[in-house]
């Protein structure tokens, strides 16, 4: 009977810059999604640095999360992490925050997949059997399910692509994040001629960025090479997801990760699911990046299913890949 | 006219063509590309493709025949091929045979430099002897990797649609009668090994 009632969970991500405290009841209300971003002073994110960042905040983000939801934590049942994919470091940090919290307020305790979250959050938008392109700075995926388990059926075979932007924003002296930076200079309408690689539906970013990096020395300008490198990887990322729309039949299409907060990006893959017949559903950006509220709503759904929590739940795993997981919620 | 598939790059139809049922394969506009990459992508494909069936037809190989290619419209239009896919002839009783065949096919493409790309039980097609068709993903290439990666596509596929038949087995030893098969089974074990695919295992 207790099924029945409305159920809140807390949930924490942690896995590389953000560290956030996200609040959501089992109806899918989100009662608060706080964030806070490790950037650093220079370089690349230095997982050691950004552990120590995520301690720092996130006790002020578990506080500012329940005030703002108006909550203690008695009236929360589940407290659901991020157990990976991510940074040993960051994840560690993040686990261990959550089970202070759950242990001292002897509330259960679940640690998720951070990969399948970002599709989960996604049918929040009203998608019930979509194909996922997961676009972040680690993770470029195509993740849809199929006999228990979300399948990735494409992905990158060398870097991430906002890793892919992030570094060359960087090469280019602009500082992190450098995808949103590189979104606001790309114009024009000059293509200029960068390395397509898909192949079937797997992607490469990394001779592209190269080749990018290569233009600006020879003395293109930023905003042309900008512009070329989010039409090139773009048209790559939703080229490999209609391939997997088209092999596995779905029509519904969600967006996710940091990248996909792109206007461009959103504005190909409508063009592509309208041509092709299927629906697209873009999350609002604070739920495409990374957040506590959709680790929590991954809990809950687990949950909802009666998932048997055992002791490597409790474990961070870095390298907790998407199809890993055994879906018993669906 | 009969829409068969609509692809992620094109859209396959039979059609009546002077007298003989044929298949149109036509790249169609990706509106979300740059016009000027769409030709480019579109040029290079529709080149590759019909250039690796000719090859493959010049010696013989079960590969539909190209009847043309219309440049101004990206089609290529190519024989029909009457019979039933792999995946449901796998399903009867003479799977052993079928899985011989696609796996002599299949080294045979290899042992000419063609890598298919994605051969997955859908394209092959069964009538009094095996086809393969759909090379729009296919390369030359003599790359053990390349070939193994081949081979990984087509195992996930039996596995995926064909988990009651344990064809593994079958199919590489028929691969194996291929005489320089050795180095790319052994890269496709060093491919297996690889994080992304052996943690697929339940």
């Amino acid at each position: 009977m207790r099924k029945t009632l409305s159920k809140i969970a807390i949930g924490i991500e942690s896995t590389a810059h953000t560290a956030g405290v996200g609040l959501i009841t089992s109806e899918g209300k989100i009662l608060s999604n706080q964030r806070a971003l490790y950037v650093p002073k220079e370089g690349g994110i230095h997982p050691r640095e950004a552990a120590n960042h995520h301690s720092e905040k996130l006790p002020d983000l578990f506080k500012s999360a329940l005030e703002e939801a108006g909550l203690t934590p008695a009236d929360i049942s589940l407290v659901s992490y991020a157990r990976g994919p991510g940074l040993g470091p960051c994840l560690r940090t993040g686990a261990t925050a959550a089970r202070a919290f759950a242990y001292s307020h002897d509330i259960p305790l679940l640690g998720v997949n951070h990969c399948v979250a970002h599709l989960e959050i996604g049918l929040l938008e009203g998608a019930i059997d979509p194909v996922l392109l997961y676009l972040s700075g680690a993770n470029t995926q195509v993740i849809a399910y199929a006999a228990g388990r979300y399948r990735v059926f494409g992905e990158t075979i060398d870097i991430g692509i906002g890793n892919g932007l992030d570094k060359f924003a960087r090469e280019a002296g602009m500082g992190f994040p450098g995808g949103p930076k590189l979104e606001k200079i790309a114009k024009g309408d000059e293509l200029l001629d960068l390395p397509y690689s898909v192949k079937g539906m797997d992607l490469a970013f990394s001779g592209l960025m190269t080749a990018a990096k290569q233009k600006l020395d020879s003395g293109h300008s930023l905003s042309t090479v900008a512009y070329s490198i989010q039409e090139t990887a773009f048209a790559m990322s939703c080229e490999v997801s209609e391939r997997a729309l088209a092999h596995t039949a779905k029509k519904e299409l969600v967006l996710g990760g940091g990248v996909a907060c792109n206007m461009r990006l959103r504005e190909m893959a409508n063009i592509m699911a309208e041509e092709r017949g299927v629906k697209c559903f873009v999350p609002e950006r604070s739920l495409c990046v990374d957040n506590g509220v959709m680790i929590a709503w991954l809990g809950l759904q687990m949950m909802k299913a009666d998932y048997n929590i055992t002791e490597k739940d409790n474990v961070v795993d870095q390298k907790y890949r998407t199809d890993m997981v055994e879906v018993t919620w669906r | 006219m009969e829409v068969n598939y609509r692809g992620a790059e094109a859209i396959v139809e039979t059609r009546q063509w002077l007298g003989h049922k044929v298949i149109f394969k036509t790249r169609n506009k990706r509106g979300y590309r740059h016009p000027s990459l769409e030709k480019k992508l579109v040029k290079e494909r529709l080149r590759s493709e019909s250039r690796i069936i000719e090859r493959l037809i010049s010696r013989g190989v079960n590969v539909p025949a190209i009847y043309g290619v219309d440049i101004s419209n990206n089609c290529i239009i190519m024989e029909y091929i009457d019979g039933i896919t792999l995946e449901k002839a796998l399903r009867g009783k003479d799977f052993e045979q079928y899985l011989a065949q696609t796996a002599q096919l299949l080294s045979l493409l290899h042992s000419l430099n063609v890598v298919h790309g994605d051969p997955t039980t859908s394209n092959f097609m069964v009538t009094n002897s095996i086809y393969a068709i759909d090379f729009g993903l296919s390369t030359v290439s003599e790359d053990d990797e390349d070939r193994a990666s081949d081979l990984r596509v087509f195992l996930e596929s039996l596995d995926s649609h064909h988990s009651e038949i344990s064809g593994r087995e079958i199919f590489l030893s028929h691969y194996s009668e291929w005489s320089s098969s050795a180095s790319v089974i052994e890269a496709l074990k060093v491919l297996e090994l690889r994080g992304r695919y052996n943690l697929m295992r339940g």
